[in-house]
């Protein structure tokens, strides 16, 4: 499904961001990255759909190396990946609606997409997804009247939209309170479960990675320091994960 | 503790002085400069019989009248000049902001050479362009339409570029994640975000715009200004005291209007 062999980026030729980072995703599963905040989760997720060029590795989805692809062929391969974020990063003026169509912009043509020419079908795929998300009642409200959950919400929807067979998910939960931090997973494990998406997920969590986790990635300083199932992952695996380490400016980086 | 006293003390003093230092300063320049001009202090004491004279004679009387319909002619057309000028501006500007903005540009190169074509046209005063044009284009409403085109163009390019830097690349990134094209991004997530900032701008500069389009019509000879020089010229006092106070009201109304649409906007 999604395969990660010797991913390497150093963002300034000298501390290197990523070491030879080699993972792999299986379909229709959770799978979370957890490490303390600098040691690459960031990087990692957007090299995959080639947001952050990498600088040596590869990255195959569905057998083909995303690095190796050509502007139109990668545009194409980003249509079936979605990606949600932090900060949600939605259209804040345009209607919820609106921003869960932007998620089907990649299968359209340029003029099309331009001046917002949906199909029919795409508008009622739309509103379904946002009712499949609990925001039916929302499609027409301008986002940025909508609470953080709610965004994160549209977010999934504009992701769902792409019909994507993977999601990335990009410290998803960071900014909500703990109420819709439940309804956010909840949701992305139910895409999992029975939608057959892949999820991937940065969190910084650990107790929610072992709640909501088929498989964890551990990241320390830009090297992976455990992959295995959830279950497995023990106090002393966390410990290993979140290891105080030096980082290049000299602080201590230690966070749970 | 005496030693924390002693150093706040300190503190203020050092500020007190410098305070003193720059009115000093200050003082002394307005001497050297009136050395230099030859001006002399107490002829302000006689500014208000200038005042007077301002106000007997160019207060409009029903002679003036007469020229309403004239005034009323020229200042619409001096409007429009401002108008046109203004939107035909920020349409290029949007385009060139784009493309020079920071985080949208296809190379940085091409960013730089906006930015300084946008800072040339900007600062050159909107009287030297009115003139540099006036040898071209002799005396017409093109003239004042360019000169006030080039002006808009150069301040608004710089002023969208940095509203369009403000916008991020996280969005930008968010919508190339779900595979949308160049244009696509620029046309379903830059364009909404910034709209309401655009139209602000564009609004301030119509206001800009109608009150400078007054100064280069008196310097192309059209419109507004052409008729306040004509009246001002052949000693008709009133008329162009009429002049003045059509484009005061005019102003008014177009800032009071325009402040209107912006709280519409948001």
């Amino acid at each position: 499904m999604l395969t990660v062999n010797h991913l390497t980026k150093s963002y300034d030729g000298e501390k290197m961001s990523l070491t030879d980072v080699s993972f792999s995703v299986r379909p229709g599963e959770v799978t979370v990255i957890i490490g303390p905040s600098g040691a690459g989760k960031t990087t990692i997720l957007r090299s995959i759909n080639q947001l952050i060029r990498d600088d040596d590795g590869e990255i195959l989805f569905d057998d083909t190396d995303m690095r190796q692809l050509n502007r139109r062929q990668l545009r194409q391969a980003r249509c079936r990946i979605g990606m949600i974020f932090q900060n949600y990063n939605l259209i804040e003026p345009l209607t919820a609606i609106e921003n869960v169509l932007h998620g089907c912009l990649g299968t359209k043509s340029n003029l099309a997409g331009i001046f917002s020419m949906y199909r029919n079908r795409e508008k009622e795929e739309a509103l379904q997804l946002l009712q499949k998300v609990g925001l039916g009642e929302f499609a027409y409200q301008q986002c940025r009247n909508l609470s953080g959950g709610q965004k994160q919400r549209v977010g999934i929807a504009r992701a769902l939209m792409q019909r994507p067979k993977i999601i990335l998910c990009d410290e998803p939960i960071a900014s909500l309170d703990p109420k819709s931090t439940v309804t956010v997973m909840d949701i992305l494990r139910d895409l999992a479960v029975n939608d057959g998406i892949s999820v991937l997920i940065n969190l910084h969590q650990v107790d929610i990675a072992r709640k909501y986790a088929d498989h964890v990635i551990g990241i320390n300083n830009g090297q992976v320091v455990f992959d295995n199932r959830a279950k497995l992952l023990s106090d002393v695996a966390i410990a290993n994960i979140y290891q105080k380490n030096v980082n290049t400016e000299g602080s201590l980086v230690h966070e749970f | 503790m005496n030693s924390d006293v002693q150093q706040i003390n300190r503190f203020f003093s050092k500020k007190r002085f410098r305070l003193t230092l720059i009115i000093v300063i200050l003082g002394m320049a307005y001497v050297g400069a009136s050395i230099g001009l030859g001006f002399q202090t107490h002829s302000l004491l006689n500014v208000q019989d200038g005042i007077a004279w301002l106000i007997q004679n160019f207060i409009p009387n029903e002679a003036s009248k007469g020229y309403w319909n004239e005034i009323l002619q020229q200042l619409f057309r001096t409007f429009l000049v401002a108008v046109a000028a203004t939107t035909c501006a920020a349409i290029v500007s949007l385009f060139l902001a784009i493309v020079g903005a920071k985080t949208l540009t296809p190379a940085i190169t091409v960013s730089w050479v906006i930015r300084a074509f946008s800072s040339l046209l900007r600062n050159i005063p909107i009287v030297a362009w009115a003139m540099i044009l006036l040898f071209s284009f002799k005396q017409n409403d093109l003239t004042g339409f360019l000169a006030l085109f080039f002006m808009t163009l150069g301040f608004l390019t710089r002023a969208f570029m940095e509203t369009i830097e403000d916008f991020g690349t996280e969005k930008v990134q968010a919508l190339q994640a779900t595979g949308a094209t160049y244009l696509q991004v620029i046309a379903q997530g830059l364009l909404p975000e910034i709209a309401v900032a655009l139209m602000s701008w564009i609004l301030y500069m119509i206001e800009n715009n109608v009150r400078d389009a007054t100064l280069v019509g008196l310097l192309t000879g059209t419109g507004i200004g052409f008729i306040f020089n004509l009246y001002f010229k052949s000693l008709r006092y009133g008329a162009a005291g009429l002049v003045v106070l059509s484009v005061i009201i005019l102003v008014v109304s177009v800032e009071l209007i325009s402040n209107l649409i912006g709280r519409l906007l948001s």
